[in-house]
Protein backbone atom coordinates (compact mmCIF):
# COMPACT_ATOMS: atom_id res chain seq x y z
CA UNK A 1 0.00 0.00 0.00
CA UNK A 2 1.63 3.64 -0.86
CA UNK A 3 2.03 6.04 2.02
CA UNK A 4 -0.47 8.23 -0.21
CA UNK A 5 -3.13 5.63 0.13
CA UNK A 6 -2.32 4.59 3.59
CA UNK A 7 -2.91 8.64 4.27
CA UNK A 8 -6.58 8.55 2.50
CA UNK A 9 -7.77 5.76 4.83
CA UNK A 10 -6.14 6.99 8.23
CA UNK A 11 -8.74 6.96 10.74
CA UNK A 12 -10.53 10.20 11.88
CA UNK A 13 -10.28 10.59 15.26
CA UNK A 14 -13.46 11.77 16.58
CA UNK A 15 -13.14 14.46 19.45
CA UNK A 16 -16.25 15.27 21.42
CA UNK A 17 -16.17 18.98 21.10
CA UNK A 18 -13.04 21.36 21.07
CA UNK A 19 -10.69 22.08 23.96
CA UNK A 20 -9.73 25.39 24.59
CA UNK A 21 -6.73 25.19 27.54
CA UNK A 22 -4.61 27.62 28.87
CA UNK A 23 -0.95 27.12 30.12
CA UNK A 24 -1.43 23.51 32.19
CA UNK A 25 -5.11 23.43 31.23
CA UNK A 26 -7.12 20.22 30.69
CA UNK A 27 -6.74 18.55 27.43
CA UNK A 28 -4.16 20.97 26.17
CA UNK A 29 -1.19 19.09 23.41
CA UNK A 30 1.60 21.78 24.08
CA UNK A 31 0.43 23.61 26.96
CA UNK A 32 -0.14 20.28 28.72
CA UNK A 33 2.12 20.47 31.94
CA UNK A 34 2.35 22.37 35.07
CA UNK A 35 0.67 25.94 35.81
CA UNK A 36 2.14 29.01 34.84
CA UNK A 37 2.99 29.29 38.90
CA UNK A 38 5.23 26.59 38.55
CA UNK A 39 7.79 28.38 36.03
CA UNK A 40 9.45 26.96 33.31
CA UNK A 41 9.09 23.03 33.16
CA UNK A 42 12.22 20.94 33.92
CA UNK A 43 13.89 18.51 31.76
CA UNK A 44 13.00 15.73 34.03
CA UNK A 45 9.44 16.96 34.35
CA UNK A 46 9.04 16.65 30.65
CA UNK A 47 10.53 13.55 30.52
CA UNK A 48 8.30 12.42 33.62
CA UNK A 49 4.98 14.09 31.81
CA UNK A 50 5.13 12.46 28.73
CA UNK A 51 8.13 10.10 28.56
CA UNK A 52 11.42 9.64 26.64
CA UNK A 53 12.02 11.30 23.72
CA UNK A 54 10.74 8.46 20.88
CA UNK A 55 14.14 7.84 18.63
CA UNK A 56 13.33 8.58 15.24
CA UNK A 57 15.86 8.62 12.10
CA UNK A 58 16.01 11.46 9.62
CA UNK A 59 13.29 9.77 7.37
CA UNK A 60 10.77 8.66 10.06
CA UNK A 61 11.16 12.50 10.83
CA UNK A 62 10.36 13.96 7.17
CA UNK A 63 7.15 11.47 6.77
CA UNK A 64 5.86 12.04 9.82
CA UNK A 65 6.28 15.74 9.11
CA UNK A 66 4.99 15.39 6.02
CA UNK A 67 1.96 12.95 7.05
CA UNK A 68 0.90 15.94 9.13
CA UNK A 69 0.52 18.95 6.90
CA UNK A 70 2.47 20.67 9.78
CA UNK A 71 2.65 24.61 8.39
CA UNK A 72 4.71 27.62 9.64
CA UNK A 73 3.22 29.41 12.76
CA UNK A 74 5.08 32.05 12.78
CA UNK A 75 2.59 34.00 10.14
CA UNK A 76 3.58 32.80 6.40
CA UNK A 77 1.49 29.29 7.14
CA UNK A 78 4.60 27.20 4.57
CA UNK A 79 4.32 23.64 4.80
CA UNK A 80 7.09 22.69 7.12
CA UNK A 81 8.17 19.62 4.85
CA UNK A 82 8.35 21.54 1.82
CA UNK A 83 11.00 24.00 3.69
CA UNK A 84 13.07 20.96 4.67
CA UNK A 85 13.11 19.51 1.45
CA UNK A 86 14.37 22.32 -0.24
CA UNK A 87 17.35 22.06 2.63
CA UNK A 88 17.97 18.40 1.87
CA UNK A 89 18.09 19.18 -1.49
CA UNK A 90 20.66 21.93 -1.30
CA UNK A 91 24.08 21.04 -1.46
CA UNK A 92 26.05 21.71 2.01
CA UNK A 93 25.28 20.82 5.28
CA UNK A 94 22.00 22.56 6.86
CA UNK A 95 21.55 25.29 9.42
CA UNK A 96 18.82 25.31 11.66
CA UNK A 97 17.55 28.65 13.50
CA UNK A 98 14.76 28.32 15.65
CA UNK A 99 12.99 31.80 15.90
CA UNK A 100 11.50 32.61 19.02
CA UNK A 101 11.91 36.44 18.70
CA UNK A 102 8.28 37.17 18.11
CA UNK A 103 7.98 40.42 16.95
CA UNK A 104 4.47 40.49 16.39
CA UNK A 105 3.72 43.36 19.59
CA UNK A 106 0.87 41.70 20.98
CA UNK A 107 1.50 37.83 20.79
CA UNK A 108 2.57 36.15 23.68
CA UNK A 109 2.74 32.41 22.60
CA UNK A 110 6.51 32.08 21.43
CA UNK A 111 6.91 34.13 24.77
CA UNK A 112 5.07 31.33 26.64
CA UNK A 113 6.42 28.03 24.87
CA UNK A 114 9.45 29.11 25.42
CA UNK A 115 9.11 30.71 29.34
CA UNK A 116 7.31 27.65 29.82
CA UNK A 117 7.85 24.45 27.92
CA UNK A 118 11.44 25.39 26.82
CA UNK A 119 12.53 21.23 26.38
CA UNK A 120 9.35 20.83 24.49
CA UNK A 121 10.51 23.62 21.71
CA UNK A 122 13.95 22.04 22.28
CA UNK A 123 13.05 18.45 21.39
CA UNK A 124 11.11 19.94 18.23
CA UNK A 125 14.18 21.91 17.07
CA UNK A 126 16.23 18.74 17.59
CA UNK A 127 14.05 16.46 15.38
CA UNK A 128 13.95 19.70 12.86
CA UNK A 129 17.85 19.38 12.73
CA UNK A 130 17.89 15.87 12.53
CA UNK A 131 15.59 15.55 9.64
CA UNK A 132 17.66 17.86 7.81
CA UNK A 133 21.19 16.57 9.32
CA UNK A 134 22.02 19.75 10.37
CA UNK A 135 24.81 20.06 12.77
CA UNK A 136 23.96 23.63 14.51
CA UNK A 137 21.03 24.77 16.02
CA UNK A 138 20.50 28.53 16.51
CA UNK A 139 17.50 29.40 19.42
CA UNK A 140 17.56 33.01 18.07
CA UNK A 141 15.63 35.02 21.07
CA UNK A 142 14.65 38.67 21.32
CA UNK A 143 17.41 40.27 24.12
CA UNK A 144 15.00 42.11 26.01
CA UNK A 145 12.48 39.21 26.41
CA UNK A 146 13.80 38.32 30.07
CA UNK A 147 12.30 35.04 30.95
CA UNK A 148 12.14 32.91 27.50
CA UNK A 149 15.78 33.85 27.45
CA UNK A 150 16.43 32.76 31.20
CA UNK A 151 14.06 29.25 30.66
CA UNK A 152 15.82 28.82 27.35
CA UNK A 153 19.55 29.17 29.05
CA UNK A 154 18.50 26.77 31.52
CA UNK A 155 16.76 24.29 29.43
CA UNK A 156 20.18 23.98 27.52
CA UNK A 157 22.42 23.23 30.71
CA UNK A 158 19.42 21.04 31.84
CA UNK A 159 19.60 19.04 28.48
CA UNK A 160 23.21 18.86 28.13
CA UNK A 161 24.75 16.92 25.59
CA UNK A 162 22.49 14.32 24.80
CA UNK A 163 23.54 11.73 22.16
CA UNK A 164 22.60 12.61 18.58
CA UNK A 165 21.78 16.14 19.66
CA UNK A 166 23.18 19.13 17.36
CA UNK A 167 25.70 22.31 18.78
CA UNK A 168 23.26 24.67 20.55
CA UNK A 169 23.63 27.91 19.82
CA UNK A 170 21.92 30.95 21.46
CA UNK A 171 21.02 33.82 19.40
CA UNK A 172 19.90 37.34 21.52
CA UNK A 173 18.70 39.68 18.79
CA UNK A 174 17.53 43.24 18.45
CA UNK A 175 13.84 44.28 18.73
CA UNK A 176 11.50 45.46 16.00
CA UNK A 177 8.82 44.04 13.82
CA UNK A 178 10.77 43.37 10.53
CA UNK A 179 14.12 42.29 12.66
CA UNK A 180 11.67 38.79 13.49
CA UNK A 181 10.91 38.05 9.82
CA UNK A 182 12.69 34.92 8.68
CA UNK A 183 15.71 36.27 6.27
CA UNK A 184 16.64 38.95 8.64
CA UNK A 185 16.88 36.42 12.12
CA UNK A 186 18.96 34.30 9.21
CA UNK A 187 20.92 37.35 7.83
CA UNK A 188 21.24 38.16 12.07
CA UNK A 189 22.38 34.73 13.22
CA UNK A 190 24.79 34.69 10.48
CA UNK A 191 26.05 38.36 10.24
CA UNK A 192 24.53 40.02 13.09
CA UNK A 193 22.40 42.45 10.64
CA UNK A 194 18.85 42.43 11.71
CA UNK A 195 17.67 43.50 8.32
CA UNK A 196 15.57 41.44 5.59
CA UNK A 197 17.39 40.36 2.77
CA UNK A 198 15.46 40.61 -0.97
CA UNK A 199 15.93 36.52 -1.43
CA UNK A 200 15.71 35.14 -5.32
CA UNK A 201 16.64 31.58 -3.68
CA UNK A 202 14.82 30.71 -0.50
CA UNK A 203 16.62 30.65 2.16
CA UNK A 204 16.15 26.78 2.66
CA UNK A 205 18.21 26.66 -0.22
CA UNK A 206 20.47 28.86 0.39
CA UNK A 207 20.81 31.26 3.64
CA UNK A 208 23.18 34.38 3.96
CA UNK A 209 26.22 31.52 5.30
CA UNK A 210 25.56 30.31 1.66
CA UNK A 211 24.31 26.77 3.26
CA UNK A 212 21.10 25.92 3.60
CA UNK A 213 19.06 27.94 6.41
CA UNK A 214 15.77 26.34 7.99
CA UNK A 215 14.64 29.19 10.01
CA UNK A 216 11.15 28.32 11.66
CA UNK A 217 8.97 29.47 14.52
CA UNK A 218 9.31 28.49 18.16
CA UNK A 219 5.40 27.05 18.21
CA UNK A 220 6.16 25.31 14.88
CA UNK A 221 9.25 23.70 16.57
CA UNK A 222 6.98 22.58 19.73
CA UNK A 223 4.87 21.11 17.31
CA UNK A 224 7.34 19.09 15.38
CA UNK A 225 7.80 17.43 19.06
CA UNK A 226 4.12 16.64 19.94
CA UNK A 227 3.31 15.31 16.70
CA UNK A 228 6.48 12.83 16.61
CA UNK A 229 5.47 11.53 20.34
CA UNK A 230 1.40 11.53 19.30
CA UNK A 231 1.85 10.42 15.64
CA UNK A 232 0.92 12.40 12.83
CA UNK A 233 -2.82 11.11 12.43
CA UNK A 234 -3.51 11.89 16.26
CA UNK A 235 -1.88 15.43 15.79
CA UNK A 236 -3.69 15.99 13.05
CA UNK A 237 -7.14 15.18 14.63
CA UNK A 238 -6.77 17.81 17.35
CA UNK A 239 -7.34 20.46 14.51
CA UNK A 240 -9.18 20.62 11.92
CA UNK A 241 -8.85 19.34 8.12
CA UNK A 242 -7.47 23.00 6.83
CA UNK A 243 -5.62 23.39 9.66
CA UNK A 244 -4.48 20.13 11.47
CA UNK A 245 -3.14 19.93 14.88
CA UNK A 246 -3.74 22.23 17.97
CA UNK A 247 -3.20 26.01 17.46
CA UNK A 248 -1.87 28.58 19.65
CA UNK A 249 -3.82 31.91 20.09
CA UNK A 250 -2.88 35.51 21.27
CA UNK A 251 -5.88 37.51 22.43
CA UNK A 252 -5.31 40.76 22.35
CA UNK A 253 -7.15 43.94 22.80
CA UNK A 254 -10.55 44.35 24.39
CA UNK A 255 -10.10 41.30 26.44
CA UNK A 256 -9.72 40.33 30.23
CA UNK A 257 -5.90 39.65 30.31
CA UNK A 258 -4.55 40.76 26.71
CA UNK A 259 -1.61 38.23 25.87
CA UNK A 260 -3.32 35.32 27.35
CA UNK A 261 -2.32 32.57 24.96
CA UNK A 262 -5.37 29.88 24.76
CA UNK A 263 -4.80 26.21 22.66
CA UNK A 264 -7.06 25.44 20.55
CA UNK A 265 -7.37 21.81 20.54
CA UNK A 266 -10.37 20.52 17.97
CA UNK A 267 -12.39 23.17 16.30
CA UNK A 268 -13.91 25.77 17.78
CA UNK A 269 -15.46 29.31 16.07
CA UNK A 270 -13.82 32.39 17.11
CA UNK A 271 -16.51 33.31 18.80
CA UNK A 272 -16.05 30.21 20.96
CA UNK A 273 -12.29 31.06 21.69
CA UNK A 274 -13.33 34.26 22.46
CA UNK A 275 -16.15 33.35 24.86
CA UNK A 276 -13.04 30.97 26.43
CA UNK A 277 -11.17 34.14 27.00
CA UNK A 278 -13.54 36.28 28.75
CA UNK A 279 -15.39 38.10 26.39
CA UNK A 280 -19.14 37.57 26.34
CA UNK A 281 -20.80 39.00 23.52
CA UNK A 282 -19.61 39.82 19.76
CA UNK A 283 -17.37 42.80 19.71
CA UNK A 284 -17.33 45.42 17.11
CA UNK A 285 -14.98 44.00 14.83
CA UNK A 286 -12.05 41.58 15.44
CA UNK A 287 -8.05 41.68 14.34
CA UNK A 288 -7.34 38.43 13.12
CA UNK A 289 -3.91 37.16 12.27
CA UNK A 290 -1.59 40.21 13.77
CA UNK A 291 -1.01 43.72 13.31
CA UNK A 292 -0.54 43.12 9.70
CA UNK A 293 -3.62 40.88 9.41
CA UNK A 294 -7.20 41.44 8.61
CA UNK A 295 -9.83 43.23 10.63
CA UNK A 296 -13.23 41.24 10.23
CA UNK A 297 -16.56 42.35 11.21
CA UNK A 298 -17.49 41.25 15.02
CA UNK A 299 -20.79 39.44 14.18
CA UNK A 300 -19.33 37.48 11.64
CA UNK A 301 -15.74 36.97 12.84
CA UNK A 302 -17.71 35.36 16.02
CA UNK A 303 -19.21 32.75 13.67
CA UNK A 304 -16.08 31.63 11.66
CA UNK A 305 -14.30 28.70 12.58
CA UNK A 306 -10.91 29.19 13.42
CA UNK A 307 -9.27 27.47 10.63
CA UNK A 308 -7.64 28.36 7.67
CA UNK A 309 -10.57 27.64 4.76
CA UNK A 310 -13.03 29.50 6.67
CA UNK A 311 -10.86 32.23 7.49
CA UNK A 312 -9.97 32.55 3.77
CA UNK A 313 -13.62 33.25 2.71
CA UNK A 314 -13.57 35.85 4.78
CA UNK A 315 -10.51 37.14 3.14
CA UNK A 316 -8.55 36.16 6.76
CA UNK A 317 -5.40 33.70 7.50
CA UNK A 318 -4.73 32.77 10.88
CA UNK A 319 -1.14 34.56 10.29
CA UNK A 320 0.47 34.36 14.05
CA UNK A 321 -2.45 33.29 15.84
CA UNK A 322 -3.41 36.93 17.47
CA UNK A 323 -6.88 37.11 17.82
CA UNK A 324 -7.80 41.04 18.74
CA UNK A 325 -10.73 42.60 20.24
CA UNK A 326 -12.31 46.19 18.93
CA UNK A 327 -15.34 46.65 21.62
CA UNK A 328 -17.96 48.59 21.05
CA UNK A 329 -17.09 52.37 21.62
CA UNK A 330 -13.69 52.40 19.77
CA UNK A 331 -13.17 54.08 16.55
CA UNK A 332 -11.53 50.89 14.05
CA UNK A 333 -10.09 53.84 12.05
CA UNK A 334 -8.33 55.14 14.83
CA UNK A 335 -6.80 52.09 15.66
CA UNK A 336 -6.29 51.23 12.18
CA UNK A 337 -4.01 54.65 11.86
CA UNK A 338 -2.30 54.37 15.09
CA UNK A 339 -1.25 50.91 14.17
CA UNK A 340 0.13 51.89 10.79
CA UNK A 341 1.62 54.88 11.98
CA UNK A 342 3.78 52.20 13.98
CA UNK A 343 3.90 49.95 10.99
CA UNK A 344 5.38 52.71 8.93
CA UNK A 345 7.89 53.39 11.56
CA UNK A 346 8.92 49.67 12.05
CA UNK A 347 9.93 49.36 8.30
CA UNK A 348 13.75 48.11 8.26
CA UNK A 349 13.77 51.74 6.27
CA UNK A 350 15.92 49.44 3.13
CA UNK A 351 13.39 49.13 0.10
CA UNK A 352 12.03 52.60 -1.65
CA UNK A 353 8.58 52.16 -1.62
CA UNK A 354 8.25 50.57 1.79
CA UNK A 355 10.15 53.79 2.95
CA UNK A 356 8.22 56.23 1.12
CA UNK A 357 4.56 54.28 0.95
CA UNK A 358 3.89 53.32 4.91
CA UNK A 359 4.51 57.07 5.78
CA UNK A 360 1.59 57.60 3.02
CA UNK A 361 -1.05 55.28 4.25
CA UNK A 362 -0.35 56.43 7.61
CA UNK A 363 -1.06 60.00 6.99
CA UNK A 364 -3.71 59.14 5.09
CA UNK A 365 -5.07 57.04 8.02
CA UNK A 366 -4.65 59.87 10.32
CA UNK A 367 -6.69 62.26 8.55
CA UNK A 368 -9.25 59.60 7.66
CA UNK A 369 -9.61 58.87 11.58
CA UNK A 370 -9.28 62.59 12.54
CA UNK A 371 -11.78 63.58 9.90
CA UNK A 372 -9.73 65.56 8.04
CA UNK A 373 -9.84 63.64 5.08
CA UNK A 374 -11.35 64.04 1.98
CA UNK A 375 -12.01 62.15 -1.15
CA UNK A 376 -8.79 62.85 -2.74
CA UNK A 377 -6.76 61.76 0.81
CA UNK A 378 -8.49 58.82 0.17
CA UNK A 379 -7.83 58.61 -3.32
CA UNK A 380 -3.99 58.34 -2.68
CA UNK A 381 -4.60 56.04 0.35
CA UNK A 382 -5.82 53.67 -2.41
CA UNK A 383 -3.48 54.28 -5.12
CA UNK A 384 -0.24 54.42 -2.80
CA UNK A 385 -1.94 50.51 -1.46
CA UNK A 386 -2.21 49.48 -4.88
CA UNK A 387 1.46 50.56 -5.51
CA UNK A 388 2.86 48.34 -2.27
CA UNK A 389 2.10 44.98 -2.71
CA UNK A 390 4.98 42.83 -3.38
CA UNK A 391 7.11 45.94 -3.99
CA UNK A 392 9.58 45.19 -0.85
CA UNK A 393 12.28 42.39 0.29
CA UNK A 394 10.25 41.64 2.62
CA UNK A 395 6.45 41.05 3.00
CA UNK A 396 6.12 43.98 5.22
CA UNK A 397 4.70 46.43 3.18
CA UNK A 398 2.16 43.78 2.00
CA UNK A 399 0.95 43.44 5.68
CA UNK A 400 0.27 46.84 6.00
CA UNK A 401 -1.40 47.12 3.28
CA UNK A 402 -4.02 44.16 3.96
CA UNK A 403 -4.54 45.97 7.16
CA UNK A 404 -5.55 49.12 5.88
CA UNK A 405 -7.71 48.00 3.33
CA UNK A 406 -9.51 45.44 5.27
CA UNK A 407 -10.47 48.60 7.86
CA UNK A 408 -11.54 50.58 4.99
CA UNK A 409 -14.01 47.52 4.30
CA UNK A 410 -14.88 46.37 7.73
CA UNK A 411 -15.26 50.07 8.89
CA UNK A 412 -17.26 51.33 5.85
CA UNK A 413 -19.90 54.01 7.43
CA UNK A 414 -17.00 55.02 9.66
CA UNK A 415 -15.31 55.98 6.73
CA UNK A 416 -18.05 57.65 5.21
CA UNK A 417 -19.21 59.51 8.51
CA UNK A 418 -15.51 60.90 8.56
CA UNK A 419 -14.63 61.77 5.53
CA UNK A 420 -18.42 64.33 5.75
CA UNK A 421 -16.67 65.88 8.97
CA UNK A 422 -18.85 64.26 11.25
CA UNK A 423 -17.24 63.77 14.96
CA UNK A 424 -15.92 60.47 15.18
CA UNK A 425 -17.88 59.05 18.61
CA UNK A 426 -14.84 57.77 19.75
CA UNK A 427 -12.28 59.88 19.72
CA UNK A 428 -10.77 59.69 23.19
CA UNK A 429 -11.06 56.08 23.22
CA UNK A 430 -7.72 55.38 25.28
CA UNK A 431 -5.94 52.58 22.47
CA UNK A 432 -6.83 49.48 22.17
CA UNK A 433 -3.84 47.40 20.92
CA UNK A 434 -0.11 47.76 22.02
CA UNK A 435 2.50 48.94 19.62
CA UNK A 436 5.13 47.91 21.56
CA UNK A 437 6.32 44.41 23.20
CA UNK A 438 8.83 41.65 23.08
CA UNK A 439 9.60 42.85 19.92
CA UNK A 440 9.55 46.44 20.00
CA UNK A 441 9.86 47.05 24.28
CA UNK A 442 8.29 46.63 27.78
CA UNK A 443 5.08 44.55 28.18
CA UNK A 444 3.24 45.73 30.94
CA UNK B 1 14.77 32.61 -24.61
CA UNK B 2 13.03 33.79 -21.68
CA UNK B 3 14.84 36.48 -19.49
CA UNK B 4 13.51 37.06 -15.75
CA UNK B 5 15.02 40.07 -14.61
CA UNK B 6 15.23 40.69 -10.80
CA UNK B 7 15.39 43.98 -9.03
CA UNK B 8 16.85 43.89 -5.55
CA UNK B 9 14.32 46.67 -3.28
CA UNK B 10 16.93 47.11 -0.43
CA UNK B 11 19.47 48.31 -3.05
CA UNK B 12 17.40 50.31 -5.74
CA UNK B 13 18.15 54.01 -4.78
CA UNK B 14 15.92 55.04 -7.83
CA UNK B 15 17.91 56.12 -10.35
CA UNK B 16 16.01 55.07 -12.87
CA UNK B 17 19.05 54.44 -15.38
CA UNK B 18 18.27 50.59 -15.73
CA UNK B 19 14.79 51.60 -17.61
CA UNK B 20 16.97 53.61 -20.11
CA UNK B 21 18.62 50.48 -20.92
CA UNK B 22 15.99 48.33 -20.82
CA UNK B 23 12.53 49.71 -21.06
CA UNK B 24 10.59 46.94 -22.22
CA UNK B 25 11.52 45.12 -18.70
CA UNK B 26 12.13 47.34 -16.81
CA UNK B 27 9.52 50.35 -15.35
CA UNK B 28 9.54 52.88 -12.53
CA UNK B 29 6.80 52.76 -9.58
CA UNK B 30 4.80 55.12 -8.14
CA UNK B 31 8.37 56.84 -5.92
CA UNK B 32 10.56 56.05 -9.28
CA UNK B 33 12.18 52.98 -7.67
CA UNK B 34 12.94 49.94 -10.67
CA UNK B 35 10.71 46.97 -10.95
CA UNK B 36 10.32 44.32 -13.61
CA UNK B 37 7.30 44.70 -16.04
CA UNK B 38 4.77 42.08 -15.63
CA UNK B 39 6.06 40.76 -18.89
CA UNK B 40 9.19 41.00 -20.37
CA UNK B 41 9.54 40.56 -23.88
CA UNK B 42 11.91 37.09 -24.88
CA UNK B 43 14.88 37.24 -27.24
CA UNK B 44 18.09 38.15 -27.40
CA UNK B 45 17.77 41.79 -27.34
CA UNK B 46 16.45 41.82 -24.14
CA UNK B 47 19.45 39.41 -23.00
CA UNK B 48 21.72 42.23 -24.29
CA UNK B 49 19.28 44.97 -23.01
CA UNK B 50 18.53 43.23 -19.34
CA UNK B 51 22.78 42.96 -19.47
CA UNK B 52 23.38 46.71 -19.95
CA UNK B 53 20.79 47.71 -17.56
CA UNK B 54 22.71 45.35 -14.65
CA UNK B 55 25.96 46.80 -15.32
CA UNK B 56 24.44 50.63 -15.79
CA UNK B 57 23.06 50.39 -12.03
CA UNK B 58 25.24 51.81 -9.74
CA UNK B 59 24.46 50.12 -7.10
CA UNK B 60 24.24 46.57 -8.33
CA UNK B 61 20.40 45.98 -7.98
CA UNK B 62 19.67 44.42 -10.80
CA UNK B 63 20.22 40.81 -11.82
CA UNK B 64 18.68 38.15 -14.11
CA UNK B 65 18.53 34.58 -14.81
CA UNK B 66 17.69 33.06 -18.75
CA UNK B 67 15.45 30.47 -18.50
CA UNK B 68 16.90 27.17 -19.25
CA UNK B 69 18.70 27.00 -16.24
CA UNK B 70 21.01 28.96 -16.82
CA UNK B 71 21.75 31.58 -14.03
CA UNK B 72 23.81 35.30 -14.95
CA UNK B 73 24.12 38.28 -12.70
Amino acid sequence: MSLLQSLEERPVVPLNGPVLARLGGPGAVLLAGPAAGEGPEPFHGMLDRLGPTPPAMSSDIMSAIWASELRGRGGGSFPLWRKLQAALDAPGTPVVVINCSESEPASRKDWTLCSYRPHVVLEGAAAVARAVGAEEVVIHLHGRSIEPTTAIRCALHQRGSLAGDPDWRLSSGPGGYVAGEASAVARFVHSGVALPLSNSVPLARRGPSGRPTVVTNAETAAHVAALLRMGPDRWRAAGTESSPGPQLLTMAGAVPEPGLVVELVGQATIGEVLEAAGVPAPPAAVLVGGYAGTWLQGQAAWNAPMDATALRRLGAARGCGLIGVLPHGACGLVETGRLTRYMAGESAGQCGPCVHGLPVLATCMDGLAGGTAGRRSLKRLHRTADALPGSGACSHPDGVVRLVLSALKVFEHDVVRHCAGKPCRAADHPPVFLTSGPGGGELP
Amino acid sequence: MKVIVHVDPTRCRGHGICTLFFADGLELDRWGFGRPRESVPEGRRSLAQARRAARACPNGAISFTVERGRSRA
